[in-house]
């Protein structure tokens, strides 16, 4: 027997072991991020919820934490085990489109229900012309500043600008008594985001306008430099490289950093974890020219194209869309409305911690769509930890590291 | 005649199970390694090893090789080194010993990603329990940040990669030094050996079979160990802790080249199988002659 028949017999078997692992008929299974605690309950009161209202189609969600959920889709699919529909980082899309395995809702959508979104939100979901998914999360950033540490340094207003930042971050570490100005995130998930906030203030982009990496501009160079005396200089927490997103946000709780950049779910965490905390939310700093930028990020839930079940995965997708679901799931994870009408209710138009976030997104720039970004990221990330770490010089760690994006973006 | 298929036949039901889980993977490994591979495993066209090529290329996959090798050795000869006189310990008689054993066994019961993401709250720098107790007593006046660089980073992750790696070597050594039987030790105490002398004259010699296959299991072991370094420093900061294995991680779901990571992986396979080969066969022509 020749190599190429046991290898289809094999396969044979494999598939027939998927086959097995098919859902059936009337049944929709949901790959969703487990976001919280409060994902799970969410969800599940969304079956019974929906089951009720349509009988005869069962939905199975599979909640997923997020730091494994690209490895189990990626394990899914090549195995042909997929969901029906699964939340997605927005960023990773293109993938998903260009190997064949979104399908298009155009067909599914009918202009009242595109109508329900707010366009910034929805259109990082659109490709080519096509709408491949729906935003389910959405999230900014800005500034979180401590108020009790504000007014022992006699600081009345959060700063407009990075100067006035690294002002504000000398008076606090006077304070003494373990506090620090600034939390640096140098570690993990984002790391190269945080980076990106004072790049953006440089008015330097992650992609310049031919499609090359921005870290090679003089923009970008200021920005590490910035960031490198801030650490140089004691204005941010020591080992920033040991501190990822969660590690900076525990510290920003317990009343050690005076500011730091992060999402809007800090506010819901603040409520349940430290009440007392006296904090305020403000614009990112602007730079010299008045430049700024915020991180916007959208998850899509998107429909896969081996769906056997698209009609009944529509009817539970158009059912997590309606206004009162949506405003269940924001409200409880902290993140932004995607829902016009959802956006009017009194829990967003009273709520001062969101009004910031809201105000900074016509200065929202979302990850590029390109092809590679993953990597890009990583690249990227990397190099600011070496600089960070004082391992290598900003301009060189820079020129190494826009050379090595570049040649991932030319692929 | 049917005696000598006899055993073959025996033994073809295991060895359909073993291509199915071995030899399965190991073919598709090298398919996927060997051709243009999409994001989500669809295999393209044959690419003539450029995955392999890619990472002899890559300085990141030559010091993760370069650090695996480091974390191997440490990792188990450490553990060889301690689990010896704790096995030694443990064999003797004295009060208490049925607790002493629970507690050298216990790391083991507990999983090793739970005993990583304790070790991360120890190690961090401002609010974790290892810079206070030094504060506490005295030995250090300010908080050392572990995890931020791999100076310290690594080094306690090769700490943590033994504590966690005693347990069952100690276990092995246990089996071996109650196979030693009671009287060659009192022959020679009769004869006027030293402790020492005893040691090296019968306690090693005897525990060399099982010193070997300590050593054999535990570098398979350690070599592939994920969680430690993943859970900790993800192979960070800028790669400076990352081994073969989180490299492969990184590189298959981090950025999506399924066919580099593929190609990380036999690599990892061919190293691991040379060293047991070449490690068996010494081992066992040493216990020939």
């Amino acid at each position: 027997m020749s190599l190429a028949k046991w290898t289809v017999g094999l396969m044979a078997g494999m598939s027939m072991l998927a086959f097995a692992a098919q859902a059936n008929a009337g049944e929709v299974r949901v790959t969703v991020a487990e976001y919280s605690a409060k994902t799970g309950p969410y969800f599940d009161s969304v079956k019974k919820e929906f089951e009720a209202a349509n009988p005869g189609i069962t939905v199975k969600f599979e909640v997923v934490p997020w730091d494994v959920l690209l490895q189990k889709l990626t394990t899914d699919i090549t195995a042909g085990t997929n969901a029906d529909l699964s939340i997605i980082g927005t960023r990773w899309l293109i993938d998903f489109v260009q190997q064949d395995v979104a399908e298009p809702l155009d067909s599914y959508i009918k202009p009242d229900f595109k109508g329900r979104f707010i366009d910034t939100f929805l259109s990082p979901s659109i490709m080519d012309g096509k709408t491949y998914g729906l935003p389910i999360a959405a999230s900014a950033r800005a500034l979180y500043y401590n108020r009790e540490l504000f007014e022992k340094a006699g600081i009345a207003n959060p700063p407009a600008t990075w100067t006035e930042l690294q002002e504000d971050a000398r008076k606090i570490k006077a304070l003494g008594s373990g506090t620090f100005g600034f939390g640096l995130q140098g570690k993990e998930i984002e790391t190269d985001v945080y980076y990106y906030y004072a790049m953006w203030s440089q008015g330097t982009e992650i992609l310049n306008k031919d499609g090359t990496s921005g870290l090679g501009t003089p923009g970008a160079l200021e920005a590490a430099k910035l960031y490198k005396s801030m650490i140089d200089e004691g204005l941010t927490e020591p080992g920033v490289t040991s501190n990822n997103r969660e590690d900076v946000q525990n510290l920003f709780k317990q009343g050690k950093v005076g500011m730091m950049i992060t999402a809007p779910f800090l506010s819901n965490q603040i409520k349940d974890e430290a009440p007392k905390l006296k904090y305020g939310v403000a614009a990112i700093p602007a730079g010299p020219t008045g430049a700024r930028g915020t991180y916007g990020v959208t998850d899509s839930i998107i429909m896969f194209k081996n769906s056997k079940n698209k009609d009944e995965a529509w009817k539970l997708l158009n059912f997590l869309f309606t206004t009162e679901q949506r405003a269940k799931f924001t409200q409880g994870e902290g993140f932004l409305p995607v829902n016009k009408e959802e956006a009017k209710m009194d829990y967003y138009v009273n709520n001062a911690d969101l009004a910031a976030f809201t105000a900074l997104l016509p200065d929202a720039r979302f990850a590029p769509i390109i092809p590679g970004w993953e990597e890009v990221a990583q690249i990227t990330s990397d190099a600011m930890q070496k600089i960070y770490l004082g391992s290598a010089e900003p301009e060189a760690a820079l020129k190494d590291a826009a050379a090595k994006a570049n040649a991932v973006l030319k692929k | 005649m049917q005696n000598r298929f006899l055993p073959y036949l025996l033994t073809l039901p295991s060895l359909f199970l073993a291509a199915v889980v071995i030899f399965w993977p190991v073919w598709d490994l090298v398919q996927i390694s060997t051709h243009e591979v999409s994001r989500f495993g669809q295999l393209r066209e044959f690419n003539d090893f450029a995955n392999f090529a890619a990472l002899a290329a890559d300085p990141d996959f030559m010091a993760a090789l370069w650090r695996t090798g480091q974390w191997t050795v440490l990792v188990v000869g450490g553990a060889l080194l301690l689990s010896i006189p704790v096995a030694m310990i443990l064999n003797t008689d004295f009060y208490g010993r049925g607790v002493a054993r629970v507690i050298i066994m216990l790391p083991w019961a507990v999983s090793l990603t739970m005993t990583a993401v304790v070790w991360r709250w120890a190690l961090s720098g401002e609010s974790g329990m290892l810079n206070s107790a030094l504060i506490g007593l005295g030995l250090i006046d300010h908080n050392i940040q572990w995890l931020a660089s791999a100076e310290t980073a690594f080094p306690m992750q090769v700490l943590i990669g033994i504590l966690v790696t005693v347990p069952f070597t100690t276990t092995i050594f246990l089996g071996g030094l109650s196979s030693i039987p009671d009287d060659l030790y009192e022959a020679a105490a009769l004869e006027g050996a030293t402790s020492l002398q005893q040691f090296r004259e019968i306690t090693f010699p005897l525990l060399k079979p099982f010193i070997n296959i300590a050593i054999v299991l535990n570098t398979i072991y350690v070599f592939n160990s994920f969680p430690i370094i993943w859970v900790m420093t993800q192979g960070g900061p800028a790669n400076s802790t990352d081994i073969l294995v989180t490299h492969l991680y990184k590189l298959a779901f981090r950025i999506g080249k399924l066919g580099e990571a593929s190609a990380v992986s036999l690599v990892m396979f061919a190293i691991l199988l040379v060293f047991t080969m070449i490690y068996v066969r010494l081992a066992m022509r040493e216990q020939r002659g």
